[in-house]
């Protein structure tokens, strides 16, 4: 049994492990910083650097706050990689094969993935499937969808005969959306993921549906008993969480200037871990989205300091398990209720 | 009740880390094609053969090749089965090729091959799965005395007529004497590997440090990018970040040279660079080439109008090398409207 002094002071940092967390990470990339060759600056301090890092964060950043919806719900949704995929193949099949616009393309892309969102919802909620399988269907059948839809090669100009984009050229709105503004500030890509966090906090801490969502992952019997919709409050969870795929999947071929039908393959993973990491808890409950930036945040930068140092293939897999289970074991709260 | 559905995860994990593997088996997915093929016939010296040794034929009668694909899943093998295809088509009075699509699995190929067997095809090609299960259906082939050729993958024991590949070493070291001439012996580069524990990743790598040996060429950077563009880009952006002076990246895929393409334009730093890759599939690789985003990229060969021609020359009744390599291609911005330069 620790002293009492001990777990008074425990308690009280309690609220700010993910941000100690954080900050520790951070150290340790200060640290481990290579230095430019010339001027000896740490190259992780720079603002080039942090920028490479925010725009890489985006595109698994916004499927893992989707993610944490249906999570504190208590459920997952295994489909947010492959949904990215369609969605990509989608938005690249509507401007590259169809002409489209890029607001008809990112319309169409948001739509695919809110449909297959509700699809997923409406089976869990309604046919009381559970999440995991109903939405390990929809990974399989969202990629078999993608893999039609581009017929199994990527889609960008001239990979079909009746694209009517034969001819290479650039897409002033894929290269805006991953260039820094005014050539020093964020890509519009950050702008978005940060966006999508800011607003899901809002939905999570001020509505009425966000209070339900955590309801249902504390007790769904109890929520439906006291009278509110639970099903419903599901349905939009993934509903939302495919809209983020749909967002992330328009990111992903934004910046690959193409739309890889096999886009977003086990990024589901790195959505969990992201949400996990952040310490919101998989039975549902607890949690929420900022945890889940700062989740995020501890992800890439740990990846970042690796790549940056050229770490070895095997090192870089072999800390990022150790990572996932120090973080976790820091964020849980292990006093039994 | 609370679900516990979370503890089926590492099942999950399982299933999701089960295509890796098969990859890791498997030549680069996604991968390289003969793009010369989709637009020309075979090699001119190979199309010749195959037209006169087709007169060795019997006239009249109509010869029945049997194609086991492994997966067709991969574009480098539909590109394959689409070369094939084309070369027979040449020859469709006396050739006729039926195709079979194991879908990566080794038991479906093997029963595949007793199929063709049993219905009395001519000669079998076959682009295995794996080295061993294989061998025994193969060598029944041979006992029924219907002539095998191995395309890509080689086969246990080598009890066959014929095997065509290429060589991810040759071409390697093609494309690291390329960088050796276009930097003039001299400057940093990044190498963005395909998966390095996959053998055409290694013969690539291998290959390429061969070929930039005794020059003052310096791999400055290097990363696993396991053959996917988003890992080439996200890892040329700490390269970028990291050495402010980089003369060259080589990409062991087209896509992986693309990327990092990508990430140096928005770091407004492409001009400074070259980029060179290996694939040279028609719309990926030898489109960039042409576009000007890669200033190289070699061929990795399907061998499929090979195949045809061979084919011919056996179903004639003469003899084949027992192992015939195929060659590389360059395409450059110079060469790539005549398409491209043989290596």
């Amino acid at each position: 049994m620790p002293p009492n002094s001990s777990r008074d002071w425990r308690q009280k940092l309690a609220p700010y492990r993910g941000l100690l967390a954080l900050a520790l990470v951070f150290g340790l990339g200060c640290l481990f910083s290579p230095t430019h060759l010339k001027t000896g600056q740490r190259l992780f301090l720079t603002v080039e650097n942090q920028r490479t890092v925010f725009f890489e964060i985006a595109e698994t950043g916004i499927l893992a706050a989707g993610m944490t919806l249906v999570i504190l719900t208590g459920g997952i949704d295994l489909a947010v990689g492959s949904v990215l995929g369609l969605s990509a193949t989608a938005f690249a099949l509507a401007i590259y094969g169809y002409g489209a616009s890029p607001l008809t393309a990112v319309l169409v892309a948001l739509l695919v993935g809110a449909g297959c969102g509700l699809l997923n919802g409406l089976v869990i909620a309604r046919l009381r499937l559970q999440p995991f399988v109903a939405t390990l269907a929809m990974m399989v059948a969202a990629r078999g969808a993608a893999k039609w839809l581009s017929l199994g090669v990527k889609v960008a100009p001239g990979a079909q005969d009746w694209y009517v984009w034969q001819q290479s050229a650039e897409v002033p709105f894929m290269r805006w959306l991953t260039t820094a503004l005014g050539g020093w500030g964020p890509q519009p890509m950050t702008l978005l993921f940060l966006l999508t966090i800011a607003a899901l906090a809002v939905l999570l801490g001020r509505t009425r549906f966000g209070r339900t969502l955590y309801a249902i992952g504390g007790n769904e019997e109890a929520t439906r008993l006291s009278g509110i919709s639970a099903a419903r409050a599901k349905v939009w969870a993934y509903l939302l969480c495919g809209l983020c795929a749909g967002l992330a999947g328009i990111c992903d071929a934004a910046q690959l200037t193409l739309g890889d039908p096999e886009a977003g393959a086990t990024y589901e993973l790195d959505a969990i871990a992201a949400v996990v990491i952040g310490g919101t808890s998989l039975a549902g409950g607890r949690g929420g989205v900022l945890l889940t930036l700062l989740g995020a945040l501890i992800m890439t930068y740990i990846a970042k300091i690796l790549s940056l140092n050229g770490a070895p293939e095997h090192v870089r897999l072999l800390l990022k398990g150790v990572i996932i289970i120090v973080a976790v074991v820091i964020q849980t709260d292990r006093r039994h209720d | 009740m609370r679900s516990r559905w979370f503890l089926l995860l590492p099942l999950l994990l399982a299933a999701c880390s089960k295509p890796t593997t098969d990859q890791a088996a498997a030549p680069p997915p996604g991968l390289p094609t003969a793009a010369d093929a989709a637009q020309e016939p075979p090699p001119a010296g190979a199309a010749q053969d195959a037209k006169s040794t087709a007169q060795g034929l019997e006239p009249g009668r109509k010869y029945v090749i049997g194609m086991s694909q492994c997966n067709r899943g991969e574009p480098w093998r539909v590109q394959m089965d689409k070369d094939l295809d084309t070369a027979a088509k040449e020859h469709a009075a006396q050739l006729e090729v039926v195709f079979n699509d194991a879908q990566n699995d080794v038991t479906k190929q093997q029963a595949q091959v007793r199929e063709f067997i049993s219905r009395g095809i001519d000669l079998l090609v076959i682009s295995p799965k794996e080295a061993k299960p294989l061998a025994q259906p193969v060598a029944e082939a041979m006992a029924k005395g219907i002539p095998v050729i191995v395309l890509d993958r080689d086969i246990d024991g080598g009890n066959y007529t014929c095997f065509i590949g290429a060589d991810n070493v040759k071409i390697g070291r093609a494309a690291g004497e390329h960088l050796k001439k276009i930097l003039a012996g001299k400057g940093k580069i990044v190498e963005l590997q395909g998966l390095q524990t996959s053998v055409p990743g290694q013969d690539r790598h291998n290959g390429f440090m061969e070929g930039i040996k005794g020059s003052q060429i310096e791999v400055v950077f290097d990363a696993d990018c396991k053959w996917l563009e988003p890992n080439a880009r996200k890892e040329m952006q700490s390269a970028l970040t990291r050495f402010p002076e980089i003369d060259a990246v080589y990409g062991h895929n087209d896509p992986s040279a693309h990327g990092a393409y990508l990430a140096a334009q928005a770091a407004k730093r492409e001009k400074a660079i070259k980029f060179i890759g290996i694939d040279g599939l028609p719309h990926e690789g030898v489109k960039y080439v042409q576009d000007g985003l890669l200033d190289a990229t070699f061929l990795y060969p399907t061998g499929g109008a090979e195949a045809i021609a061979t084919a011919l020359k056996i179903l004639a009744g003469e003899t084949v090398e027992k192992r015939i390599t195929l060659g590389t291609k360059v395409f450059t911005k110079e060469n790539v409207a005549q398409g491209g330069e043989v290596l």
